[in-house]
């Protein structure tokens, strides 16, 4: 008995001392040195001790790990090379069992090199008396990078010639100044001589002193000498603004200045054109745009059991009229419709394919090859399928393409016997179906920028318009006519880009290129998506967010961002441009249907373009009395739009009874 | 009492102290992803009842429209958090974190291509997930090192070409996964976070510590001839040996890879398609998803022999989860389409399916959490 119990106790005596061994929580790690810096391209060995409560040191290996890599290198054994100003945070660990394991963080300075020199730059040729310029100071480091958001200061030894203040500078009246810039220690001297403001008169050559909101006046101002020659005096632009009624808003407008104006509200509007005590001032009646009309809603293809995705309606090869859509995250049907009679929307036939989302839809300018693209493929080789639409009621499939294409194929678009399917997110592949039953990769276009991602693409005259999302809008040549853009030779096989432009927030999902009509310029429209409020849902419906950029290009190479379209708390998808009218599905908004006539500047929303709307609603939808609207097609007359919780509707435009004219 | 009837004492006391624990387990937690859905079930099983049920659904994802792509899943070593890898993202996917019980979303961390599954070191503490990369062009990919305490990418381990299947060794030293399209199986150290070894599984062996020093800026993997064979989709070591199990997609094979030898040892046939694997806690059995048969082999480690094969619910069978107990192994089944997902719940000792709890659609990432009464 006595025999066992002793083996018991060493039993237990061996579960004790597991029980209390080294407890990690008192244990401490050491880095030195302390406090860590390395400056940018030098290299730094660490060294860290595992530390006991009473100071004993521990021969325990600990290993570093960088959080940063890519701009802090660090080595298992600590060997630390700084690759870019900031401070980083890196680990040291004595790794084994959670009960066992010591990690500590530390923070590793890398100081941003000192000032190189401070310089003015892009500095008028005269400065004139009465006028304010904006100071350009680059401040430039070490390593000759011009440092982002620099301590600046900037001041002037005679404010009463030269008044500096908020980045600029205000010119009092004739005489000198010594402008410097300062930063680190460092200087930038800048001899202002003030002149004279030469400007005896302004004019104000516009004539459309009776507009309507969102009508774009330019100033077309000249600042003339005493001689009545135009001088290079600058020209500041404002407004004062008068409202119709006493209801508490004012007549609001925006003013550029580069001497555009436009109006939002109406009312009566004082324009100014100023240069030192010089003004010129016009008086300007802003009436309502009186654009809106009335929506009759005509058919609706009910789609209540599944998420509807996009849609594409077409001329058939017998004359008649169809409608093909997708299904988002069902079965893996595309739905053909017979939309001859749009009041009477009818189901004729459905193609299902190995997918859990057909995304998107598309039919060829005959009107008899279709492609639908897959997402949720069974056996994860997704891509497109090519099918035979001759006859809608009954389609075929030709082909399922998934070279090179298995990640998933979200959009696609078909031009001239070609598809582009955007591949996984990440480029266009183009796809030659003129033998539809074999279709044939040719060329792909793919940005090269980090972490690039693409969303869709839509072509016209030769030019695909690709979404990039932080990339932003990327037109590219794969056969372009000559034009007044120019073009750079492309084809097929052989895209080539010819512009972009990406705006901050990233949100790029749709392009769509428009040559307006009424002034010949030149835009792409691109359009955001984004859910930042969360997920819409049966308890939250309402939950997108975004609006439509307009781009100006004139040229590839001079693109403007001049005008946007945003409706509050809601947000864009698709849309589409006939003529001068925008059509958009804007979500949980609805279908827009906007007035993009004239010269575009400022909130397009604000401004009573907005002609129409419709919010698709059904009580027995995916998502009960609420439109979640994917996209609009305007065709023959009627707006055809997919509701991604009640499925294909048919709407058209009528004019209000009792209307005034615009 | 005599020494022999003090041991046979302790003996049984130790054994009716195991024996409880293991044979009243009523409870069982497994946390399964719907990839086509954006989905992560907390499915409960009842042992008593021999019933599961989805005890709750957590909505992955921030993109309404999107399709992001739950797919692969590890609950932390104590068992507090759950982690799962969203696959699509604009483009690089991403990591979330969850609290176990509440299911509360902890934070993220922005991956590589096409994250998929993914283990935690006991040792290190760190997260190894694979970057699988399914997105049509032959390159090496990536596997992630994430630092799961601040959801911190530590570093890009390059590795092979669609890389598949992290799982961690008992001691957390290393990290075995396989390269789908060049058949092989590849060793990662956790601490160095180095590739340590490849080994060229239709035979040939590869040098150590290759791909960490390789350049390959200048190849043209898209034009480069891959023709695999064994397609490996998962690997697993075993708890207590020096074994790896691979499941040989391409060419319905289990593979034995003993990595003292760094050698495939064994080489069983398997039905069609096998695509993950899950040795048992006691090393004695494994389970086998066969994804071209919709069916889920148990095999005996010790015999090699398969002892049962059990039709899965539907079609596309994809993940494996095994008790801590060993009693039961939950299978993810995708299905087709827009049919429901499951969870196949098979007892290990009857060797039969005992019950189906239908999920989201594409059920596929599979972690067991924990067992309780």
């Amino acid at each position: 008995m006595a025999k066992a119990l002793k083996i018991l106790a060493s039993i237990l005596l061996i579960g004790s001392t597991s029980l209390f061994a080294q407890d990690a929580s008192s244990l401490k790690i050491v880095i030195e040195p302390d406090p860590v810096e390395v400056k940018v391209g030098d290299e730094l060995q660490l060294k860290a001790t595992l530390m006991t409560e009473d100071g004993e040191a521990l021969p325990d290996t600990l290993l570093f790990y960088s959080r940063n890599g890519r701009d802090l290198e660090v080595s298992r054994s600590g060997l630390v090379k700084a690759n870019k100003p900031g401070t980083y945070s890196a680990i040291v660990l004595r790794s084994g069992p959670r009960d066992q394991r010591v990690i500590k963080q530390f923070e590793i300075n890398v100081p941003y090199p000192p000032i190189a020199k401070v310089e003015f730059v892009d500095v008028p040729e005269n400065i004139y008396s009465k006028t304010t310029i904006d100071l350009n100071v680059h401040v430039i480091d070490a390593m000759d990078l011009i440092r982002e958001n620099p301590d600046l200061k900037i001041s002037s030894d005679n404010q009463s010639v030269a008044m500096v203040s908020h980045g600029k500078l205000v010119a009092q009246k004739p005489g000198k100044a010594k402008i410097t810039a300062e930063s680190e220690g460092k200087k930038a001297t800048l001899n202002v001589t003030v002149k004279q403001n030469p400007t005896a008169s302004i004019t104000i050559g516009n004539t459309e002193t009776e507009v309507r909101t969102g009508d774009v006046i330019t100033f077309d101002a000249k600042a003339l000498g005493n001689n009545d020659k135009e001088v290079d005096a600058p020209i500041t632009y404002s407004y004062t603004a008068q409202p119709d009624d006493n209801l508490g808003q004012g007549a609001e407008g925006q003013v550029s200045q580069n001497g555009k104006f436009v109006a939002n509200k109406p009312g009566i509007f004082t324009l100014t054109a100023r240069s030192g005590d010089v003004f010129e001032e016009q008086i300007v009646r802003v009436k309502d745009r009186n654009v809106q009309q009335d929506i009759e809603v005509v058919g609706h293809g009910e789609v209540l059991d599944v998420h509807t995705s996009d849609l594409w309606v077409w001329e058939g090869v017998d004359g008649r009229d169809y409608a093909i859509t997708g299904t988002w995250g069902a079965s893996g049907d595309a739905y053909f419709w017979d939309v001859t009679d749009p009041a009477n929307i009818t189901p004729i036939d459905t193609v299902r394919v190995d997918a859990r989302t057909v995304n998107d839809v598309k039919i060829s300018e005959d009107g008899t090859i279709g492609v639908i693209t897959r997402e949720g493929a069974s056996n994860r080789k997704n891509g497109m399928v090519v099918l035979d639409v001759s006859n809608p009621r009954d389609v075929k499939v030709l082909s399922e393409y998934n070279e090179g294409l298995t990640g998933g194929v979200h959009n696609a678009f078909i031009y001239e016997d070609h598809v582009y399917a955007v591949n996984n997110g990440r480029r266009y592949d183009i796809i030659n179906i003129e033998d539809p039953e074999n279709p044939q990769t040719v060329g792909r276009f793919e940005l090269d920028t980090p972490g690039h991602s693409i969303h869709d693409v839509w072509i016209e005259d030769g030019i695909a318009y690709s979404s990039n999302w932080s990339d932003g809008v990327v037109a590219v040549d794969i056969g372009a006519q000559e034009g007044e853009m120019g073009t750079a030779g492309g084809s097929p096989e052989n895209p080539v880009q010819l512009g972009s432009y990406a705006y901050p927030s990233g949100w790029n999902h749709a392009a769509f290129p428009f040559k307006s009509k009424s002034t010949g310029n030149f835009y792409v429209i691109a359009g955001d998506e984004a859910f930042p409020n969360g997920l819409p849902s049966r308890s939250n419906p309402v939950a997108a967010a975004g609006w439509i950029h307009f781009i100006k290009f004139d040229g590839w190479d001079q693109p403007t961002e001049v005008a946007r379209y945003q409706v509050p708390e809601a947000g864009t998808h698709n849309f589409w441009v006939v003529d001068d009218l925008l059509f958009v599905a804007y979500y949980n908004a609805g279908l827009r249907i906007v007035d993009i006539s004239g010269e575009l500047m400022g909130n397009l929303y604000d401004q009573g373009r907005e002609i129409a709307k419709f919010e698709p609603t059904h009580p027995d939808a995916l998502v009960p009395n609420a439109p979640f609207t994917w996209g609009p097609q305007p065709y023959k007359g009627h707006i055809f739009i997919s509701d991604w919780n009640s499925g294909l509707w048919a709407i058209k435009l009528v004019d209000k009874p009792q209307q005034g004219t615009n | 009492m005599s020494f022999k009837r003090a041991l046979f004492a302790l003996c049984v006391g130790v054994f009716l102290f195991w024996g409880t624990s293991n044979s009243y387990a009523q409870d069982y937690y497994v946390y399964v992803a719907a990839e086509s859905d954006d989905e992560v079930h907390l499915v409960h099983f009842d042992g008593e009842t021999q019933k599961g049920e989805i005890a709750e659904t957590i909505r992955v994802g921030t993109w309404p429209q999107e399709n992001e792509g739950p797919h692969g899943l590890t609950v932390s070593p104590d068992g507090e958090h759950w982690f799962v890898s969203i696959a699509h993202g604009m483009p690089y996917g991403k990591l979330w974190k969850f609290e176990t019980g509440t299911n509360e979303f902890i934070g993220e961390v922005e991956l590589g291509l096409f994250p998929a599954s993914m283990d935690i070191s006991s040792t290190t503490g760190l997260l190894y997930v694979v970057n699988f990369n399914l997105h049509g062009d032959m390159e090496p990919s990536t596997v992630s090192v994430v630092e799961p305490e601040s959801m911190t990418r530590l570093s890009d381990i390059e590795t092979g070409i669609m890389p598949h299947g992290s799982r961690i060794n008992s001691s957390g030293t290393r990290q075995y996964h396989v390269s789908m399209m060049t058949d092989e199986l590849i060793e990662i150290d956790t601490e160095a976070l180095e590739v340590q070894r490849k080994l060229k599984l239709s035979g040939k062996k590869m040098s150590g510590k290759m791909s960490a020093d390789m350049d390959h800026s200048g190849m043209n993997h898209g034009e480069m001839m891959h023709k695999p064979v064994e397609k490996p989709t998962w690997a697993d070591p075993h708890p207590t040996k020096p074994l790896v199990y691979v499941a040989a997609n391409g060419s319905d094979e289990v593979l034995e890879i003993n990595t003292n030898k760094w050698e495939v040892t064994k080489r069983w046939k398997t039905g069609k398609a096998p695509y993950n694997l899950e040795v048992s806690h006691d090393g004695k059995l494994l389970v086998v998803t066969y994804k071209g048969e919709g069916a889920t082999g148990v095999w005996d480690l010790s015999s090699g022999k398969e002892l049962a094969k059990i039709k899965n619910s539907r079609k596309v069978s994809h993940g494996v989860a095994i008790s801590t107990d060993n009693n039961y192994a939950f299978i993810s089944v995708e299905g087709i389409g827009g049919e429901p997902g499951s969870v196949d719940i098979i007892n290990l000792k009857t060797l039969e399916r005992v019950d189906i709890v239908e999920t989201g659609k594409q059920a596929g990432g599979i972690i067991f959490w924990k067992q309780e009464g």
